[in-house]
């Protein structure tokens, strides 16, 4: 039986992934780390592990409304599995924080975008 | 776009989300849901439904490559997700429940929030979290 917190973590991070089509990672690595007390490598582990499931449910039930678009999602995947490894391999080379900052500017200037075209 | 451009302009856009979230841990669904919005024109719902099939592989491939260096926990996490997967169909059918613009806008508050977060934590920390 698998311990009510990680299931209410796992619960709280599929909410967010179905609502808003993003991983869920946001919500259940903070949780994790803070509620379940896991280290902070173990927890973006088990994260990421745990989108496979709730990906698939999302998928699923989207797929069903007829609103996944495969061949844009499978160009889009291409590029982001080798994406990934740049990413992974620059990592120990660049200044984490000053990355943050600006990739976190950045998602603030998106979302007033969003905004102003909703 | 259309034909052959937007595949290969989706292929260069793919790249870009998978540094990001290869470095940040973040950045999948959060850049791939508004491009797939503002430059290829995908509905609220069809850039969502279409941005975690982007993230199923990715996190499958990660998976396997943390297990292969023995970093955290598989079958725990399946078991998280599966429970999980419960709220993935409620946030998914809440989603479809809502119009677009809603959508959309409930989308730019929580990219906004997670934007606010980044910024605060590359300015505060003064040690690596990760």
């Amino acid at each position: 039986m698998l311990d009510p917190k990680l299931a209410a973590i796992g619960i709280g991070g599929g909410l967010l992934s179905g609502l808003l089509g993003v991983g869920g990672g946001v919500v259940m690595v903070p949780l994790l780390v803070l509620w379940a007390s896991y280290g902070q490598r173990d927890a973006h582990a088990i994260s990421l592990g745990a989108i496979i499931p709730i990906s698939i449910a999302g998928i699923a039930t989207y797929g069903i409304a007829g609103e996944v678009r495969w061949w844009d999602a499978l160009a889009l995947a291409a590029g982001s599995i080798v994406g990934a490894q740049v990413g992974a391999g620059i990592l120990t080379r660049i200044d984490e924080r000053l990355l943050k900052v600006i990739f976190g500017t950045f998602l603030i200037a998106v979302a007033a975008l969003l905004g102003a075209k909703a | 776009m259309s034909g052959p451009t937007l595949y290969v302009t989706l292929a260069a856009f793919g790249v870009l989300v998978g540094v990001a979230s290869g470095l940040l841990g973040v950045g999948g669904g959060t850049l791939a849901v508004p491009f797939l919005t503002l430059a290829v024109g995908l509905s609220q719902h069809a850039a969502e439904a279409t941005s975690l099939l982007v993230i199923l592989p990715t996190a499958i491939a990660g998976s396997l490559a943390l297990r292969r260096y023995g970093v955290g926990n598989l079958s725990v996490a399946l078991r998280i997700g599966t429970i999980g997967a419960v709220g993935s169909v409620l946030g998914a059918l809440l989603a479809l429940a809502l119009t677009g613009g809603t959508l959309r806008i409930v989308f730019a508050v929580f990219i906004g929030i997670v934007g606010l977060k980044l910024v605060r934590d590359g300015l505060v920390s003064e040690q690596r979290g990760t």
